[in-house]
């Protein structure tokens, strides 16, 4: 029996954003709402050690009450029951207070063996949650997971770094964060649909957790956000159409004057 | 006391990134008077070689269980040190093992870190690092601060420049004995990934393709492409992973290779997000689709709507006419 918490965000369609270019302003309307792809991966492959030694899985995320519906997600995919931790005092929380949030949690659960999530969210690409999460919970930590083999305690994982696959063996509990070469995560059948809405969901703020103002949202961030800006025009997206044959000497010409290509 | 020292420190394993550090923290240094210092790890490296690349003290970290980086024995190793030396500033190369031992370090010491920084400033009063981080797929920039002390960041190959190596400069060597734990994981095996040696991340012309290349056999054309212009064969996730057309080290992308080279053309390929991801720091890019709605336009410096299978040979010509390499 492996009991898993498997973390989960919920992020904007990376892809269908789009900024204004003339108020300068992202567009978020319309947008869809969907969890991070890497952490679809690590529900999956929470799934998949469930299917082969058993356990409960417990997913949780940390977001607006809309944020349930990713919740809803992954208890189709084959979760057990789900957390929604969800606190107007959440909000403006830097990865420090997001992952001292979560960390809350995973102490509320308490039967707990490993800890899945992605190694980055799609949104902030920032890989610090799992790190930090594993330092307050004081576990070991195993990143950029691309395959996990569990027999009782020992767990082995293949990390996948920039030029090298690494084989590392540790010791439950832990945390792992995986990538997107894991697996390829299921789509919930209809009947896991429809099991998933009788499957336990509850919401957790503050009081539940433990946790006290000073230590969330803003006032409990190590770092600030000073500004956006909305970055257009940061290429040139000069547009070539027409005659292949016209554009080619161009294009070069262009690359040349700009000291990209050599001239002859 | 030594928290007036401000120091600027940088630590990369991968030593070529360490040196880009070592420019910009040099100058950042230089700002507030005061002085830039490396972090050695492993036993084979020279620490001098630091020093030669604007070091002006540098930190030997001397035991045998770092020799590999280890997330656990780094952040013990580091964690103690830092607190005892209290830099102002602390850099950190962002590969992999950077991104996280990075936060784990920063939560261990309970200051803030600001990943994949692109630029780095200080504020008018030189009080606080203004750190600007890309988020949201390349659409937003936001500018952080961290509220404590060491203001920590970590920095991607290809931000800042090096300086030369001047064998001539001095500074300090310090070694420091320190106590590290046994780690809790065991590092079993490690492969490495490139067996042809075609590394990405340093080369200066890539020329990456995607699913609209239609077979296999028209790979070759490509590469006489790269071969004219002087760059190396690249490709999108797809084709490594799903049609295995490529060793999977050469697919450029979040989860694959990070690239920063001088041209990135894109033959073919539509511009998933992960894709942008890893070509964001290209200096130029060139992007080719057919299709004029494809995502990677919003991203190019110059977008060609065009069949590639027209394009790539006029390209030679242009290149042949116009250019060597």
């Amino acid at each position: 029996m492996v009991n898993i918490i498997v973390l989960v965000k919920q992020v904007l369609h990376p892809a269908e954003l789009k900024v204004d270019k003339t108020s300068k302003t992202m567009i978020t309307q319309g947008v869809p709402l969907v969890i991070s792809e890497t952490d679809k991966n690590a529900i999956e492959e929470a799934v998949r050690i469930k299917e082969k030694h058993g356990g409960k899985i417990t997913a949780i995320t940390m977001g607006s009450p809309q944020a349930k519906e990713a919740l809803r997600e992954a208890l189709a995919m084959g979760s057990d029951e789900a957390y929604l931790l969800s606190d107007p005092l959440f909000e403006g929380s830097d990865a420090h207070a997001v992952a001292n949030v979560l960390a809350a949690a995973v102490t509320n659960v308490l039967d707990y063996d490993l800890i899945l999530c992605g190694a980055y969210s799609e949104d902030l690409f920032a890989f610090q949650v799992g790190p930090r999460l594993a330092e307050i919970c004081n576990l070991p930590q195993i990143t950029y997971a691309s395959k996990v083999t569990i027999d009782g305690t020992k767990i082995t994982v293949e990390r996948d770094l920039e030029s090298e696959r690494q084989v590392v063996e540790g010791k439950l509990p832990c945390l792992v964060s995986v990538v997107r070469e894991i697996n390829d995560p299921r789509l919930p059948t209809l009947m896991a649909i429809m099991a998933a809405s009788k499957k336990p969901t509850r919401i957790w703020t503050a009081v539940e957790l433990h946790l006290g103002a000073e230590e969330l949202g803003f006032n409990g961030s190590l770092v600030e956000v000073l500004r956006n800006t909305i970055s257009v025009g940061e290429r040139k997206r000069i547009m070539l159409q027409g005659d292949s044959k016209e554009i080619a000497p161009n294009l070069v010409k262009s690359l040349i004057q700009e000291g990209a290509l050599k001239a002859s | 006391m030594s928290q007036d020292r401000r120091e600027i420190w940088v630590f990369s394993e991968v030593q070529e990134l360490a040196f880009e550090l070592l420019g910009k923290a040099r100058a950042l240094a230089d700002q507030l008077g005061t002085q830039s210092v490396a972090v050695s790890t492993g036993s084979q490296e020279d620490p001098q070689a630091y020093v030669q690349h604007g070091a002006d003290k540098v930190f030997v970290l001397n035991h045998a269980a770092l020799d590999v980086f280890n997330v656990d024995t780094y952040t013990d190793a580091f964690a103690v040190l830092v607190a005892e030396q209290k830099p102002e500033v602390f850099l950190i190369g962002a590969t992999r093992n950077g991104l996280e031992f990075a936060p784990r370090l920063s939560e261990r010491l309970k200051t803030g870190c600001v990943t994949e920084a692109t630029r780095l400033e200080f504020d008018a009063e030189k009080k606080f690092l203004l750190m600007d981080r890309v988020t949201l797929g390349g659409n937003l920039v936001e500018t952080q601060i961290c509220r404590s002390t060491p203001q920590m960041a970590t920095v991607p190959r290809g931000i800042f420049a090096p300086l030369t190596a001047d064998s001539t400069r001095e500074g300090e060597i310090v070694k420091v004995d320190p106590k590290v734990k046994p780690s809790t994981t065991k590092l079993l095996e490690s492969r490495p990934k490139t067996a042809r040696g075609v590394k990405l991340a340093d080369a200066p012309i890539i020329v990456s393709f995607g699913r609209g290349v239609r077979k296999k056999e028209d790979i070759g054309m490509l590469e006489q492409f790269a071969q004219i212009v002087g760059g190396v064969i690249g490709c999108s996730r797809p084709i490594a992973e799903d049609l295995h057309w490529l060793p999977e080290e050469q697919y450029v992308g979040l989860s694959g290779q990070k690239v920063s080279p001088k041209v990135y053309f894109a033959f073919g390929i539509s511009g998933q997000i992960q894709h942008l991801t890893g070509i964001r720091n290209s200096r130029i890019i060139v992007a080719v689709n057919n299709d004029p709605k494809a995502p990677i336009f919003e991203f190019s410096d110059y977008g060609v709507v065009a069949d590639l299978y027209q394009i790539i040979p006029a390209l030679n010509d242009a290149v042949k006419q116009f250019g060597k390499t």
